[in-house]
């Protein structure tokens, strides 16, 4: 069984370059619009744009904002053999329609659809939801610089 | 700031949570009941048709293996197989009702007949130890039966509304004594007959002209030696008693519960066979007859221990541990059928065919406090109407056990035609037919009963009046009940409050609840959808009870501020969700712990639950909606925030199971 200690580690997915800044009270969808966006350069190549934004789109109906006010936006595809993520810190926050919980952080993780990388996929979301707690958002929502986002939520 | 709780209160129900008992404690259980018949028996049918009463109380323990039998069967079709569910499903409502009605009356006089009898054999040893320490006092035996019966009836009605159930730990322990004093009392009676010798008891039958009852009129049918063997065997049919008990004390037989059904029902028969049949026929043997229809009528064990080759101080030691061993036992079958009737009462309640009036529970105590009352009132009626005869009592007492075991055999043989209805163990003797098995063993079965049945209806006066008029009224009430129930259903719908009819317990936190969680391992198994408790099933197969807290969680979602609101109610929705998970549980004989959380989240419940139960798995049934990797995503999650950033120690296993196929992940 694949675990935890099996290579998944934030800062594998969490740079400075995978930070978003985004001002104002943007709306759920246009946050997971910002995201993707961001997202496309990571993955040209192996994703068309068009099967990112749809396939996003879809599996976004489907997730949930935490109740620690971080919202992970995930979805999976074969063509993946890594994961990669796209931090969005909303400093304002918006309020989540479905939960009326306020979100200051979402990350958009796309990971690998194969049946070996199921496993740390899981684990991966748990880390995310592990990190990503009320107190560590407060003290995100007060920066400005991606790299400092980076390496608060790395621990480097 | 730290996630808020997604539920404020923690449902638990109660009721549900069955401890398992072992085949030992079941056979105890029902032999405390059954086995009791052993101190009077033998003496009410000496009463009725003289000196060869032995043969026939022997008959009927070799029948009582049959019988046995016949409810192991019904077991194997139903967890809770009792009269009323095998007729009702087999022949209908109204035969349930006449069934439940004769089977009330077996319960109605099962207590006053124990009751009376253990306040004989107290009596007549009082008779005996009194004039020793120079009391000259005869005790009036009937009057002493009569006061004792009433203190008993009414100390256990008074236990059961306070709704202190029979303790199989405390029937194992009484079957224990009485089992030593049994055998000593056997051992001895063997070594007198081998130095006195014996005879055999005769074959020749006498009835007198009250057991003939109406018999009298038909003069030709008393030369017709059956009918003769089966009027003998119906007036000892009574040492079969207590047989129901089995089938309420299966639901909590433990895994593998067939199995053991089927060794408790050796056990039993074992135990009668040896204990009520020989010990009867080793009476009959060893005291002289005008003994036996004398002094020792209504206490023939005492008798049999008085009896006995020995110095006479060793007798009476012997005679006083008869008593307390037949006491112990007898009163125990009084507390069996105070709790059998009012568990049959809460049975047909449940189905509509007993006003709710009758349902209403104790405010103190939460028990169905009116139906206890109006059992025990019935009960000490009987006691008094009786004033300590023990004949008349034993003269009413067959109707219920005869009736109702007919309409179950039937009911069974009915079943057997149904289509749909699996069962893990048959009667044998079976003839295969396109149409089903053919039970020839089990019509043989039923033809005895039926034959028995309608010749003690002419025999037995008492009985027949005393039955038929008792079960007519229940049956009456039954059916105005009924009548009301549907009439209230349809004024006022959903109308009841289900909380109030289910032991349930609020808890302001799961915390509260930890401490009942004792055993080493844990597995949380949340259930949503009646219809898909297949991992609930598959955990049931592989868990070990002795080792695993099985704890079954519905989160029932509630919105916003209704979250903050005292939500803890339960609904008929719920109900419909876990009588399932309890039936299933009482089918593999495995404890759960049912929960109900309230909660906007059922993933952060099941995680926060799981969590705080320090469980090792989480067992979830597949969703139709998301899917199985959609689910583990989401308890991925909620289990990650539960974690203090940095703690990589808690673990624990999910699994989705779905028909012959499962998913398990760790999740870190």
């Amino acid at each position: 069984m694949i675990r935890q200690s099996d290579g998944v580690s934030l800062a594998s997915i969490i740079t400075p370059e995978t930070v978003v800044f985004m001002d104002g009270t943007p709306s759920r969808e246009e946050v997971v619009r910002r995201l993707t966006e961001a997202m496309l350069p990571l993955v040209s190549g192996i994703i068309s744009s068009q099967a990112l934004i749809s396939r996003v789109a879809e599996v976004e109906k489907l997730n949930q904002v935490l109740e620690s006010g971080f919202y992970i936006p995930h979805a999976k595809f074969p063509e993946l053999h890594n994961f990669f993520g796209v931090l969005g810190v909303i400093p304002q926050g918006f309020d989540d329609p479905a939960t009326g919980l306020k979100v200051r952080a979402a990350l958009l993780l796309l990971s690998p659809h194969k049946p070996a990388y199921f496993q740390l996929h899981l684990n991966m979301l748990s880390r995310l939801s592990q990190t990503f707690q009320p107190e560590l958002i407060e003290k995100l929502a007060a920066l400005k610089d991606p790299a400092a986002a980076a390496a608060l939520v790395t621990g480097k | 700031m730290v996630p808020n709780p997604r539920f404020k209160q923690v449902l638990v129900l109660s009721t549900a949570m069955l401890t398992f008992i072992s085949f030992w404690k079941a056979a105890a259980v029902v032999l405390c009941d059954m086995g009791s018949s052993a101190y009077y028996a033998g003496g009410i049918a000496m009463n009725a048709f003289g000196p060869s009463f032995p043969w026939y109380v022997l008959a009927v323990m070799v029948f009582a293996g049959l019988m046995l039998m016949v409810y192991v069967e019904s077991c194997a079709m139903f967890v809770r197989g009792g009269v009323y569910k095998v007729v009702n499903e087999a022949m209908g409502h109204s035969m349930a009702k006449i069934s439940v009605s004769a089977l009330m009356f077996d319960y109605m006089v099962t207590g006053p007949i124990s009751s009376v009898s253990a306040g004989l054999y107290i009596a007549s040893l009082l008779n005996n130890v009194l004039p020793l320490m120079h009391v000259n006092w005869h005790v009036p035996s009937r009057l002493v039966a009569v006061v004792f019966a009433v203190a008993v009836t009414v100390y256990f009605w008074f236990e059961n509304i306070k709704g202190v159930q029979e303790s199989s730990d405390k029937n194992f322990k009484i079957m224990g004594f009485v089992s030593v004093v049994g055998a000593v009392l056997m051992a001895w009676s063997l070594w007198t007959v081998y130095h006195r010798g014996f005879n055999l008891p005769p074959f020749e039958l006498k009835f007198t002209q009250e057991s003939l009852g109406w018999m009298t009129h038909f003069p030709w049918l008393q030369s017709v030696g059956l009918v003769g063997i089966f009027m003998a065997f119906g007036h000892s049919i009574l040492a079969l008693s207590g047989l129901e008990t089995l089938a309420q004390v299966y639901r909590e037989v433990e895994d593998p519960k067939i199995l053991n059904l089927k060794k408790a029902a050796f056990a039993i028969f074992l135990f009668s066979l040896i204990f009520t049949g020989g010990l009867t026929f080793l009476s009959a043997s060893i005291i002289p007859p005008d003994l036996i229809g004398g002094k020792y009528l209504d206490n023939l064990l005492s008798g049999l221990a008085l009896e006995l080759d020995g110095p006479y101080w060793a007798r009476l030691i012997l005679q006083c541990f008869v008593v307390v061993s037949g006491s112990l036992m007898l009163v125990g079958a009084v507390n069996t059928s105070l709790v059998g009737a009012n568990g049959v009462l809460n049975r047909v309640a449940e189905d509509g065919i007993l006003h709710d009036w009758f349902r209403h529970l104790h405010k103190k105590y939460g028990t169905t406090y009116r139906m206890i009352n109006v059992v025990a009132l019935t009960q000490i009626a009987v006691i008094l109407v009786s004033r300590g005869d023990i004949y008349l009592i034993g003269e009413a007492y067959a109707f219920g056990v005869l009736w109702s075991l007919v309409f179950k055999t039937a009911g069974l043989i009915l079943l057997r035609f149904k289509e749909g209805l699996p069962r893990d163990w048959k009667f044998p003797l079976n003839i295969s037919s396109d149409r089903g098995d053919i039970p020839v063993g089990m019509i043989l079965v039923f033809i005895v009963l039926i034959t028995v049945s309608v010749i003690n209806l002419f025999t037995k006066r008492v009985a027949t009046v005393a039955g038929v008029s008792f079960s007519l009224i229940f049956f009456v009430v039954f059916q105005v009940s009924e009548y009301m129930n549907r009439k209230k259903a349809q004024l006022y719908a959903d109308s009841g409050d289900p909380e109030e009819r289910l032991n349930l317990r609020k808890e302001a936190d799961i915390a509260t609840i930890l401490p009942e969680l004792t055993k080493a391992r844990k597995i949380l198994v949340p259930v949503r959808n009646p219809n898909n408790l297949v991992h609930l099933r598959s955990v049931l197969e592989t868990a070990d009870d002795e080792t695993t807290d099985i704890i079954v969680l519905s989160a029932k979602m509630v919105k916003g501020a209704q979250l903050d609101a005292d939500s803890g109610s339960i609904s008929e929705e719920d109900k419909d969700l876990f009588s399932p998970v309890v039936l299933m549980a009482e089918k593999y004989g495995k404890t759960v712990k049912p929960l109900l959380v309230f909660s906007n989240d059922p993933f952060y419940s099941m995680a926060q639950v799981a969590h705080a139960a320090g469980a090792e798995e989480i067992v979830m049934g597949v969703s139709g909606l998301t899917g199985a990797e959609v689910q583990l995503e989401k308890l991925a999650m909620a289990w990650g925030m539960l974690k203090k950033p940095g703690d990589a120690s808690r673990q624990v296993l999910a699994r989705v199971v779905w028909e012959g196929r499962q998913m398990t992940y760790q999740l870190s």
